[in-house]
């Protein structure tokens, strides 16, 4: 097993009143799953993804990742962990504005202290794999949402992490360029990575191998 | 690693040119300013320390606990170098030096020079190099000569003139004087500054008179042996002191009158190096340069003040922009970056702009450094930038200005939490009470400047407009030292030929000090003038009761003596014409007051009137002759003046001097110091104002939205002003309550150094209120304008 949420519950004091973003939130998440998190705005599903990527805690429960107990980690710990195993894609691609494509793409080794020969080669892989070779030296706002996205892919994808956490990530793009990205999470999926989107997509999440309803804050597994 | 944060550092500067270019500009001016005040501070603490065995140096001086010398003196005369040194084992030698005047002969030209008449060891002690000639000998013979290189060349044309004579005057003619060494140019930061010395000569008998003890007029210098405690040589000296002087000042006290004389100044020793920056006892006499602390330490408040004014610019912009950072900290953070790697790269921003900010402040003051040195009176150069210490010195401010400025918007930028910056959830926390209380700080420290400028500038134009009590205007001045009644009289006839000239007054050069015995046997001391009968009228001083000098009254000439009202005032007559004032012994010294003089300011403003006499005493001679002239023609009538003045005094040099502009003169430091306070005011208000306007831009920037739906909402242009102007007026009017009270306090506490000082009222604070809150509002209005006139479906699209 990848990961294990049990009994998460996550809430906010406001004007003396607990409001609850997550209230006992179960999940259970195989290695190779292809899961697609839905339900109406303001259900938490973003919070449950931040939580599973250690992005944000929670106020109660038992979190397991890779049989290390997430709840019971410090911060650093914590942070090791997500930067070891998860990559992030965002509906905002979030890529840094001052630095190019390739540069982009190359930051998450910088922090790895990989040397420099084999950055260049990675980096180098990834571009070949996603066909922007040629766009290696723009800066994002010179590119399109899609190819922007892309970026934020390749980006994730670049320290082989067993988990790649998307948050809406066609959010932003028109339907052509959402099927394009979809396929290559679907193709990812198939190469053994592990993969949990949020979407508002019944047709995105078909993609998926299992989909998980939220409302309020729980979860209804269909 | 460090490649990729220069990379995202340098185009960060290069998309956003402004906030970078307030940024830099901001430091370079603070670190400029920090720069050159180092520059000077380090020359005001570095004086005469060149010399080789400095520590062991010292100047003989005493204090006088009565009389009219009271006070700390830092004279001596020819006694104490020689009885000193032989009687005290540790004193190895001394050296006296004297500042003289001499005139030369350049070809046909006579030409005044200022040489120190010093003892012919004055090698041994001081590190003064010689170029040419033996410095052990050169003193050793009478009418030898040691020149500088400056001065060989302005006589000889070159510098190895060793053998060459000089023509010297003496008496009435020239004698021939032999160059013995040349030395290279006196250091700037030297007390000794000499172009010529000449052996000092000792009257014959002198040694042997114990009266001379108490004839003080020369810098005595002792060195000592190494490691020794000064308070031990101090007892011996004053021993030795005491039991030659005893007698003799017992003596003086009972023929003169005066108790005063029986009690004995203490002599002690001051260090060398404590000399320039000693305000009680100066280098003066021949030493040059003496220093005010207090110009060190108000340069280096303002040096801090627009430093720290430029680092809180600095922290309170980088935090303030830090939201459009928050979204690349937040993906530093998510794909790998943890806090330490985030401050060093933040950290390494600031340094950069600290670097570019450091290179432009070289440059700065670079541009600046001669204005300063005349401002300053300093011959600083930029080279001075290679002596080590400084250089350690500007490395350190680098560094400090770099961690100041980087080191809190490092750490607070570090912190953000990515769930947070990239959900666009963000918002600066809390009510930001760091950046406003700095944004207060600051401007207190502008508007307390402003205030000091205002103040200074007062009281500046208020010295210059006062009332002197006389007329100085259209009065030249021509020296003549020495300069008999007779000789006075053929130079007036001369003058007075011309219609142009008006009046001729003659008197002693400078201004003397003496004592007087009044009532019977009060002594008391004052100023005193020998002049002629033409000097009240032709400066146009009041006589307020009795007669000016009249050459009708036979006994006018040597002894009748006119005093001024302060003069009244302290001898406590009521009726003061017909009292009488003993200046000397016997008859001869007996003098009657015959008129009164309205006070007036004879010596500069910074000292009260002070008791004043007059006596027109033929035997007595005049130092220089005040010639009123007629206003128009002026360059013609100077030009007779002197073609007159040659005629009469075929050997002496020529030289005329404006009485007003020599007055003014007097006020040349507080010029100075209104000048430079004034640039450190308007330094530090810019310096905050661009501080200010880029805060603007930001808070600006993160209320489009606001303002946005304000508009739509129907609010004016003025609304939208008034919003965001007022949080920021209300951080300046807050300072602008604590500066108030604090300049009020320390312009108070500077003024009272001046006897005649301007009333400071609510005015001077409300006019600097004004100013500063237009400025503010100013600065602040610019860019609200902007976006109070822009359309607001733009902000609101942007979400």
């Amino acid at each position: 097993m990848l990961l294990e949420l049990k009994n998460i519950y996550k809430w906010v004091n406001s004007g003396g009143r607990r409001f609850y973003l997550l209230k006992d939130a179960h999940l259970q998440v195989e290695e190779g799953e292809f899961i697609s998190i839905m339900g109406p705005s303001g259900s938490g599903k973003s919070t449950l993804l931040n939580v599973i990527g250690m992005l944000d805690d929670f106020n109660e429960g038992e979190y397991n990742f890779l049989d290390e107990p997430v709840h019971q980690l410090k911060e650093k710990h914590k942070a090791n962990l997500y930067k070891e195993y998860i990559g992030f894609v965002f509906q905002a691609y979030h890529l840094i504005d001052e630095l190019t494509v390739y540069e982009n793409i190359e930051t998450p080794l910088l922090y790895k202290k990989i040397s420099g020969s084999e950055r260049k080669a990675l980096v180098a892989d990834m571009l070949d794999r996603f066909n922007i070779v040629g766009k290696k030296d723009l800066f994002p706002s010179q590119l399109s949402g899609g190819q922007q996205q892309l970026v934020g892919i390749a980006r994730a994808l670049i320290t082989k992490p067993k988990l790649i956490l998307a948050d809406e990530p066609t959010g932003n793009l028109n339907s052509k360029q959402g099927e394009e990205i979809m396929e290559l999470f679907k193709q990812l999926n198939e190469e053994g990575v592990t993969i949990i989107q949020v979407t508002h997509s019944e047709k995105n999440a078909e993609y998926g191998s299992r989909i998980i309803n939220l409302l309020d804050g729980t979860v209804i597994e269909k | 690693m460090f490649k990729n944060y220069f990379k995202i550092a340098w185009r960060n500067i290069l998309r956003s040119k402004g906030y970078a270019f307030i940024n830099i500009l901001g430091l370079s001016l603070g670190l400029a300013c920090a720069m050159l005040i180092m520059l000077y501070v380090k020359d005001e603490v570095s004086y005469d320390k060149f010399h080789s065995n400095v520590d062991d140096i010292y100047r003989v001086v005493s204090e006088y606990s009565s009389g009219m010398l009271q006070g700390k003196n830092p004279n001596t005369g020819y006694l104490q170098g020689p009885y000193f040194s032989e009687n005290t084992p540790e004193i190895n030698e001394f050296v006296r030096i004297q500042g003289a005047s001499k005139d030369f002969k350049l070809g046909t030209d006579v030409v005044p020079e200022q040489p120190l008449n010093v003892d012919p060891n004055f090698f041994s002690m001081f590190s003064f190099p010689v170029l040419y000639g033996n410095p052990e000998t050169c003193l050793q013979q009478p009418k030898s000569v040691v020149i500088s290189e400056d001065l060989a060349i302005k006589y000889f044309g070159k510098t190895s003139v060793v053998g060459e004579t000089l023509m010297v005057k003496e008496g009435e003619d020239f004698e021939p004087y032999a160059v013995t060494a040349v030395t290279k140019r006196c250091p700037q930061n030297s007390s000794i500054k000499f172009d010529i010395l000449l052996p000092m000569t000792v009257p014959e008998g002198t040694l042997a008179n114990n009266e001379n003890w108490f004839s003080i007029f020369l810098n005595t210098f002792v060195s000592v042996k190494p490691n020794v405690k000064v308070e031990s040589v101090n007892n011996t000296i004053q021993n030795i002191f005491v039991s030659q002087a005893k007698e003799t000042a017992n003596m003086f006290a009972e023929k003169y009158g005066d108790k005063n004389f029986a009690i004995l100044p203490t002599y002690s020793l001051q260090p060398f190096t404590d000399m320039h920056l000693n305000k009680e006892l100066p280098a003066q006499n021949g030493l040059r340069d003496g220093s005010n602390p207090m110009y060190s330490y108000i340069l280096s408040a303002i040096a801090l003040f627009v430093l720290l004014i430029a680092c809180i610019n600095f922290v309170n912009l980088t935090v303030a922009r830090s939201v459009r950072r928050s979204k690349e900290i937040g993906i530093r953070k998510v794909v790998g970056g943890d806090r330490k790697q985030l401050i060093v790269q933040f950290l390494g921003e600031s340094f950069l702009l600290c670097f570019m900010a450091f290179a432009l402040a070289v440059l700065l003051v670079q541009l600046i450094l001669p204005v300063f040195n005349d401002l300053s009176n300093k011959v600083l150069a930029i080279s001075y930038l290679f002596d080590t210490k400084l250089l350690l010195g500007f490395v350190t401010l680098f560094i400090v200005t770099t961690l100041l400025a980087g080191f809190y918007p490092a750490l607070i930028l570090s912190k953000y939490k990515p769930v947070d910056t990239l959900y666009s959830r963000f918002v600066l926390k809390g009510k930001n009470y760091l950046q406003k209380s700095l944004v207060v700080l600051q401007f207190t420290l502008a508007s307390f400047l402003i205030v000091g400028t205002f103040v200074i500038y007062k009281q500046f134009s208020f010295l210059t407009n006062y009332d002197l009590g006389y007329d100085d205007s259209n009065i030249v001045e021509v020296q003549k030292y020495g300069m008999t009644t007779d000789q006075f009289s053929l130079f007036k006839s001369k003058l007075m030929s011309n219609p142009n000239i008006v009046e001729v007054a003659g008197k002693n050069a400078g201004y003397m000090g003496t004592s007087g015995v009044v009532n019977g046997d009060e002594r008391f001391g004052f100023a005193y003038e020998n002049v002629s009968e033409s000097y009240i009228p032709t400066l146009n001083i009041n006589v307020v009761s009795g007669r000016n000098f009249s050459s009708l009254y036979a006994s006018d000439a040597a002894h009748s003596a006119l005093v001024n009202e302060s003069f009244v005032k302290k001898a406590g007559w009521q009726n003061p014409l017909g009292q009488i004032v003993k200046l000397g012994t016997g008859e001869d010294g007996k003098y009657t007051v015959i008129g009164v003089v309205k006070d007036y300011h004879f010596s500069s403003l910074n000292q009260l009137i002070q008791p004043q006499l007059f006596t027109m005493h033929p035997d007595n001679s005049f130092g220089k002759a005040l010639i009123k002239i007629k206003p128009g023609n002026v360059s013609e009538t100077l030009s007779f003046i002197e073609s007159a003045f040659k005629e009469t005094f075929p050997l002496t040099p020529y030289n005329h001097t404006f009485m007003d502009e020599v007055n003014k003169r007097n006020y040349q430091a507080e010029a100075k110091w209104k000048q430079i306070v004034l640039f450190g005011a308007v330094l530090t208000i810019f310096i905050s104002c661009i501080g200010l306007f880029g805060l603007t831009v930001l808070s600006v920037e993160k209320r489009a939205k606001e303002i946005g739906i304000r508009k739509v909402l129907g609010a004016s242009v003025n609304n939208i002003l008034g919003i965001v102007s007022r949080d920021f007026i209300k951080l300046v009017s807050i300072a602008l309550v604590i500066a108030m009270p604090l300049g009020w306090l320390v312009a108070n506490k500077w003024l009272e150094s001046y006897p005649y000082r301007i009333m400071f009222g609510w005015q001077i604070f409300v006019s600097v209120m004004v100013l500063v809150i237009l400025v503010a509002l100013l600065t602040v209005s610019f860019q609200a304008l902007k976006v109070a006139l822009a359309n607001p479906v733009k902000s609101l699209r942007t979400e």
